[in-house]
């Protein structure tokens, strides 16, 4: 129907200079987009069908979805896909310390600032010096922890990078830690958008401090903890600088290998692009599904009127 | 609003599918273009990457692209120099690019994809096959003349020969830019203490022999019913097979398809002295070894022996890296080898494109850097008093070298017989390139190195071990012969 009904709109010439002057705007993004992502997306598809080397021919090593269905059956893939999984526990434990803190800090408490930047300064750190750093607090016979374990019990502490269960509690530990002060900016923000009427009017209807967090304070930063949750999840399957600085051969028995770990070690250290391309992809829609999921989820929970 | 829920959607799905993608699809970043006018002007940054120009007078243009470090930098720019004054009215320019160890390889990776190779490069003896049969390089023969081959120490004349189906034969595609291998060190200091004798250069220990010295050097030194200083300490991925290799071990048949792990009685007897050794108490622990690895216990004196790479002698004859005395000897000999130490030996070559349009002139600026006699006694310390290397041109080893390092002139370890002799291959002694340096990667000997620590823990037996790693490791190297033919598709 939109089509029969179109109707011819001639230009005026300063409508056509404009026109030119909006594509002449929208070029530079369009061609960033057009080089940096939609080209190497649709590369990386291609050469997740490949047993491409990087110094072999791409075009004559095209196998398909060989590469799909051998990492479907990799016992490594799946394991490196666990750890991924087992250390977003550290998801729910950092939104629910950033609520805490968050709302301690959005008291008017003496030092305030002082400790929204303490809190904030791992995120603005660098993450390759804070994972050396936390590697060697968390040093078996050297580390701040263990120093602290021997102080309070007189016994050595645990072999927190040497042991296969241990290492994934330190990754957690270290992961919470470094996101912490984000998520704390963004509930404090949050917090300070709630209108006190709200409050006032649920204290003159006798509301005690738990129904008021419980039906104001938490129903009304679910946007934030929406963002937060999805964010953290992308965050989460894209996890490898730590990985690689503590426990750099992947830890004990691979034990502390994260998916992209895994793809960096199969396409970079052992020359397979195409199996890490496949890895990539497989990843990427992993990762498409879950944010597509909690999209539609968000109604059921998410509360946008303030 | 749906829709635009979906939009945003999307496009925070390709950001986050091009972060990956891209991991794919390396691009180079260009450190220093390299235009700056003069003799030898260029541009340097402070991460390890620099580009240099040296003009001349003639038409043709050599890109040069390696790795090293700095002190070693200044050394070979200074042949460059010298090659472009003596060919001035050939050369128009050479950009002399270099970059850091780590990023080379993606650097190399990009080029190729782009099929804008530089005339001169590295390879690795691993690399030979891959870069023969993808077309990157062409062979030295008609550009070399034999007596610089020969100016070479033996075993690097080979290791850059292929013949299209074995490395060691056929043509030569490279000269040597250096060479090493893994040698064995011991601290003399700790064996003064301990009323030990000397090992003699001439003969290394046996299995036996060795365990009773690592005991001997075994003590808790402050009384404190903990151990604190070690016989050995190894680490598991290169310190382990010289003790292997020394027992006559390979991993591998013959044609390199398959895997020989799990009935291989001299891996059964090698490994076990081997794990034994910190099941013993004779190395620090699994746990104790993450928490400070063996390098930085022997540069404590914690160690009475560790692995000395020829590029560790300097930092070991630095007083104030390592305030001890020390010397090199050879790995320990197992029963079931041939009675000789083994260790196993490294090297990069220089080599040139296959798309040059200047092979002579390449193969000239090769062979200089290779075997330049004022180059190699700069690099090995002769003219320097600091060596980077062994030289390259072996008579120039027995000869001036020998002579500055028993003169005391260059600071070297005595025991030099040692690398000599792993280099020659004599009664005592023999150095090879790993089975990894023949296989399109070395993935398939990954689980063997990271799972010997489960024996070391004693969480597994040696024989379940062998059993249980063998499958996996001959998937992987399955995997790997499948990607080393893909260069003929």
């Amino acid at each position: 129907m939109a089509g029969k009904n179109k109707v011819k709109v001639r230009m005026s010439e300063m409508a056509k200079r404009e026109e030119r002057w909006a594509w002449l705007f929208i070029a530079p993004p369009f061609i960033g987009f057009m080089c940096f992502m939609a080209y190497p997306i649709v590369f990386a598809l291609i050469v997740s069908m490949s047993r491409w080397t990087g110094i072999n021919s791409l075009w004559g090593n095209i196998v398909g979805l060989r590469n799909y269905i051998e990492i479907l059956q990799d016992a490594k893939f799946w394991q490196s896909m666990g750890t991924t999984l087992i250390y977003m526990i550290g998801i729910p434990i950092g939104m629910i310390l950033g609520i805490i803190i968050a709302m301690g800090l959005n008291r008017n408490l003496p030092g305030k600032r002082l400790l929204t930047t303490m809190y904030y300064v791992p995120v603005v750190s660098s993450l390759v010096a804070v994972s050396i750093l936390w590697a060697w607090v968390f040093n078996y016979d050297y580390g701040l922890l263990n120093g602290i374990w021997k102080i309070i019990t007189g016994q050595h502490g645990p072999n927190w990078l040497g042991d296969e269960k241990m290492i994934k509690i330190s990754m957690i530990i270290f992961m919470v830690w470094k996101g912490l002060g984000g998520t704390i900016i963004l509930y404090l923000a949050g917090l300070q958008n709630i209108p006190r009427d709200y409050y006032e009017a649920a204290e003159i209807d006798g509301a005690s401090g738990w129904e008021k967090f419980r039906n104001i304070t938490l129903p009304l930063l679910s946007p934030v903890t929406f963002y937060v949750l999805i964010t953290s999840l992308i965050g989460g399957f894209q996890v490898f600088v730590e990985v690689q600085v503590m426990a750099s051969n992947g830890g004990p028995n691979y034990s502390a290998a994260t998916v992209v770990f895994y793809l960096y070690e199969k396409a970079f250290k052992n020359g397979q692009l195409g199996y890490g391309s496949a890895i990539a992809v497989i990843l990427a829609i992993i990762i498409f599904a879950i944010t597509a999921l909690n999209f539609w989820g968000q109604n059921k929970w998410v509360n946008t009127d303030i | 609003m749906m829709k635009k829920k979906l939009l945003a959607m999307t496009l925070s799905m390709l950001m986050g599918t091009a972060l990956l993608g891209g991991c794919a699809t390396t691009t180079v970043s260009e450190d220093g273009g390299g235009t700056a006018s003069g003799a030898a002007e260029g541009t340097e940054a402070t991460d390890g990457n620099s580009s240099d120009a040296m003009k001349g007078n003639g038409d043709k243009t050599l890109n040069v692209f390696l790795y090293m470090q700095e002190h070693e930098k200044e050394i070979y720019k200074g042949l460059v120099e010298e090659f472009v004054e003596e060919h001035k009215d050939e050369i128009k320019e050479v950009v002399f690019e270099i970059t850091t160890q780590d990023e080379y390889n993606t650097k190399m990776i990009a080029n190729m994809t782009a099929s804008d190779m530089p005339d001169v490069f590295y390879c690795a003896p691993a690399d030979v096959r891959k870069y023969v049969d993808n077309g990157y390089i062409q062979p030295l023969d008609d550009y070399v003349d034999q007596a610089t081959v020969d100016k070479l120490w033996g075993t690097t004349q080979t290791i850059y020969r292929y013949d299209g189906t074995n490395i060691g034969e056929g043509s030569l595609y490279a000269l040597p830019k250096d060479f090493s291998c893994f040698a064995f060190a011991y601290n003399k200091t700790l064996f003064d203490e301990a009323g030990l004798d000397y090992p003699d250069p001439e003969k290394p220990y046996t299995y036996d022999e060795f365990i009773e010295v690592c005991k001997a050097l075994t003590v808790d030194k402050d009384g404190d019913g903990e151990i604190d200083q070690w016989g050995v300490a190894n680490a598991n991925q290169f310190g382990m097979t010289p003790y292997l290799y020394s027992n006559g071990v390979k991993f591998l048949n013959e044609d390199m398809t398959k895997v020989n792990v799990a009935n291989n009685e001299a891996l059964k007897n090698a490994l076990t002295f081997y794990t034994d050794l910190t099941l013993n108490g004779l190395t620090p622990s699994v746990d104790q070894d993450a928490a400070l690895g063996g390098y930085q216990r022997w540069l404590d004196g914690q160690i009475g022996f560790y692995a000395c790479g020829t590029w560790d002698v300097a930092a070991f004859m630095d007083e104030n890296t390592f305030p001890y005395e020390w010397d090199l000897c050879g790995w320990p000999v197992g029963p079931d080898g041939d009675g000789r130490s083994h260790t196993w030996m490294g090297s990069v070559a220089y080599c040139i494109s296959k798309d040059t349009e200047n092979p002579d002139l390449c193969a000239e600026l090769v062979a200089k850097l290779s075997t330049d006699e004022a180059g190699q006694k700069a690099v090995s310390g002769i003219t320097t008093g600091h060596s980077i290397q062994l030289p390259n041109l072996r008579d120039l080893a027995y000869g001036e070298f020998l002579d500055a390092v028993n003169n005391g002139e260059l600071p070297f370890p005595s025991n030099v017989r040692v690398l000599f002799g792993y280099f020659e291959g004599d009664d005592a002694y023999e150095a090879t390139l790993q089975e990894t340096d023949y296989t399109y990667n070395a993935e398939w000997f990954t689980p063997f190195h990271t799972g010997v620590a489960n024996i070391q823990r004693g969480n597994i037996t040696v024989e379940d071990f062998l059993a249980e790693v063998e499958p996996e490791m001959q998937s992987l190297l399955d995997n790997a012969i499948e990607l080393q033919g893909s260069a003929k598709n």
